[in-house]
């Protein structure tokens, strides 16, 4: 019986995109066409170990599945639209070997670009293409991407409710989608190639099943370039899984890795993949670009003859579509490599004013090996240092210190000596401290300890403060830029805070409702609960909070007021009337309480009703601290 | 997992309604990603025997043909019970014989 179930869960494994998309396309609904393909699975289960694995196991499951789904339509009012579609359950048997061509190809397509649609989050067209259209278990799902079972249920369900409304055919210009599901691959592909999290940095099934979807969606869409070009990159990528890691786990950087132990039946079936690309005429799009590159380092024998020209051209193209901080700084290292360390630093010094790379250690990292390559040992020891402080890897730390302490120190002050020693000031009270420490906590970093307190210069200090605080209040940047200020003056150092503008502080308040709005506000027809909240918000000036968290025990009907810590709330008649409607004789509980049970009225629900009731004032609707006076 | 699926030679030639068929039968396995490398092997094999320092080269062919391998395949698929079904496919279409399927270790 178990090898019945194993060899039923092959055939899904193998046959499912072709089996749901081909009942998708009868029934139009992803959702149901699962459902009616797990019931033939059932049968399969029951049928087979006695009668055997049929010739054609999927078109098997598909003619039982349409048995069923002919079931299904007639008891639904959906059977008059659909029943064109549908072979006669009496023609049924005879049919399998009609659908063997094309129909299928099509039905494969239009499922994949159905789990991947645009419509879905990312991490639900994920799972729903991995369980839909790769065949996995939820379990298998979970597993592979480290959360539960029930989490992935319930982004298959998710997904598949939102796709019951979706037409399930493909557009005629259907780029967009291909590209979407192309997306979806290479996620995939990365999760498991790159792994984030877990014990291992390679997870192969996931790995396995990028590349199967990827080689599945470029045989469905043989005239997309990008589809060979992901194919080719991720067989490329795969190709050196083996020594990406050394014997403890640990990470091989790619001119470290020994090449020997690259498979070059995945290099060959990338360059294959990339011709096939190529040979569609079209300019490259970013996959291809990337497979490119990938190729050319496949294609060197050693670390040395890496055609470095090649790839910083290629790289030049990538970084011209895809203007990503990531590509670019890439583009720095195959640029300094091909062109001199020069042109790489110039570009990289361009990435610095970027904030996504602010705490990205690679960026300090490619700029200490391009200044230590410029015979400048002293910076680029600053950077390695400082690429040291803010990596996670314990491993990588201790290499970057390595390469560090290889260079010379330079002899001056340092800016992590001088802010330790600023901050062991025994003058200042604690707040005080703790606030300049965090400043310049955040200047070290951007910085590096080791760089030179003297050769910091205006500039540096200004593009620190655009980086780290350019979103923040007035008041925050205002006081990191004290902060310096007392910290140059005490270093005797030049005001390095000259290039950084005061922001002018300003407490906005938003102006109160007018009369006339106010008045308005009574004559709408709500429920009295939202006229007594809003009445009291109005003439106590409360917080709403405040005034949502009142027990009908801390009122005082008679004097108008209700004691709330050492203060009071209080109304006036208008309120008083309203209440006294409200509580109709309550004594205990929350004076505002949910429409359900005796729960109380939560702020949110009460700030969306206000919303709600007031759109006839402002289409936008207003808030409650509006009624604040 | 990766598995090598070895056939043996039969003596029968094959008619061209099988090879349409196994050609089909190739495409869709490699275009669903399984199939990583196929091929078909000449039956007049090279034999080296070391023994000791010694080395023997000797020309085929095996004494008994149905012993030799006539063609392989290399698949990618994430259990036993996957080769086992695409070999099943396999026999389906050539017809009396006999298949071997071994894991290749490694990624």
């Amino acid at each position: 019986m178990t090898d019945a179930r194993r060899a039923v869960e092959a055939v899904w494994r193998l046959e499912s995109a072709a089996v749901v998309g081909a009942l998708t396309r009868v029934v139009r609904d992803v959702g149901l066409a699962e459902e009616l393909a797990q019931d033939a699975l059932v049968a399969a289960l029951a049928q087979w170990p006695r009668a055997g694995v049929p010739d054609n196991p999927a078109a098997w499951l598909v003619t039982t599945a349409k048995r069923r789904a002919v079931d299904h339509l007639r008891r639904s009012q959906r059977f008059e639209r659909a029943k064109e579609h549908l072979v006669r359950p009496d023609q049924v048997a005879g049919s399998d070997q009609d659908e063997r061509d094309g129909p299928e190809q099509d039905d494969a397509l239009r499922l994949v670009l159905l789990t991947c649609h645009p419509v879905l989050p990312t991490e639900q067209r994920v799972a729903l293409t991995l369980r839909l259209a790769a065949g996995l278990s939820t379990a298998e799902i979970a597993r592979a991407f480290l959360t539960t079972e029930q989490r992935v249920a319930q982004r298959v369900a998710a997904a598949k409710e939102a796709l019951a409304g979706v037409p399930v055919e493909v557009p005629r210009d259907a780029s967009d989608r291909v590209a979407a599901a192309l997306e979806v691959v290479y996620l995939t592909f990365n999760e498991g190639y790159s792994a984030t999290a877990g014990d291992d940095l390679v997870r192969l099934d996931l790995v396995r099943e990028a590349l199967r979807l990827g080689r599945l969606l470029a045989a469905l869409a043989p005239r997309e370039p990008e589809a060979h070009g992901l194919v080719a990159l991720m067989e490329v990528q795969a190709s050196r899984s083996a020594a990406r890691t050394d014997a403890t786990g640990a990470p091989v950087a790619l001119h470290e890795q020994n090449r020997g132990r690259w498979d070059r039946l995945l290099i060959r079936r990338g360059f294959a993949a990339l011709l096939r690309a190529r040979d569609l005429g079209r300019p490259p799009g970013p996959y291809v670009l990337q497979a490119a590159i990938a190729v050319c380092h496949a294609q060197a024998a050693t670390a040395e003859d890496t055609d470095w020209a090649r790839i910083a051209g290629l790289y030049d193209a990538l970084a011209r579509l895809l203007p990503t901080p990531v590509v670019r700084l890439n583009q720095a290292v195959a640029v300094g490599m091909a062109r001199g360390p020069a042109a790489g630093l110039d570009l990289v010094d361009r990435l610095r004013a970027e904030p996504s790379l602010r705490d990205y250690h690679p960026l300090p990292v490619v700029r200490a090996d391009l200044l230590a390559r410029l015979d400048r040992p002293a910076e680029a020891r600053v950077e390695f240092e400082r690429a040291a402080a803010l990596t996670d890897n314990a491993a990588e730390r201790e290499f970057l210190l390595r390469r560090a302490a290889d260079l010379p120190a330079q002899d001056r002050p340092t800016l992590g000596a001088s802010a330790e020693a600023f901050l062991a000031r025994t003058d200042l009270d604690p707040t005080t401290l703790r606030s300049y420490g965090q400043t310049l906590g955040r200047v070290r970093r951007a910085l590096g300890d080791a760089h030179a307190v003297d050769a910091i210069t205006a500039g540096d200090l200004a593009r620190v403060f655009d980086l780290a605080w350019s979103g923040a209040a007035a008041k925050t940047w205002n006081r990191h830029r004290s902060a310096v200020r007392t910290f140059c003056a005490w270093a005797r150092l030049p005001d390095l805070a000259a290039d950084i503008d005061r922001r002018p502080e300003t407490r906005h308040r938003v102006p109160p409702l007018p009369p006339e709005q106010v008045a308005l506000l009574w004559t709408l027809d709500v429920p009295v609960r939202e006229l007594a909240l809003w009445r009291m918000l109005h003439e106590s000036g409360a917080p709403v909070r405040t005034v949502l968290a009142l027990d009908v025990e801390q009122l005082d009907l008679d004097d108008r007021r209700a004691r709330v810590g050492a203060g009071w709330v209080s109304w006036r008649a208008a309120t008083a009337r309203l209440l006294a409607e409200l509580l109709a004789g309550r004594e205990t509980g929350p004076v505002f309480r949910s429409r359900r049970g005796a729960g109380r009225l939560s702020y949110e629900r009460a700030e969306s009703l206000f919303k709600q009731a007031t759109k006839a004032l402002d289409p936008a609707g207003l808030t409650l601290g509006l009624l604040r006076r | 997992m990766r598995f090598l699926m070895m056939s043996m030679a039969d003596d029968s030639t094959p008619d061209e309604a099988l090879m349409v068929e196994m050609g089909r039968f190739v495409e869709e396995l490699s275009a669903a990603g399984v199939l990583l490398a196929t091929g078909g092997l000449d039956p007049a094999a090279i034999e080296v025997r070391s023994v000791g320092d010694e080395i023997t080269v000797t020309d085929g062919p095996f004494t008994e043909a149905k012993e030799a391998v006539g063609g392989f395949a290399l698949v990618e698929v994430g259990s036993v019970a996957e080769a086992v079904e695409l070999t099943r496919r396999f026999r389906r279409i050539v017809g009396d014989g006999k298949s071997v399927i071994q894991q290749v270790f490694g990624p």
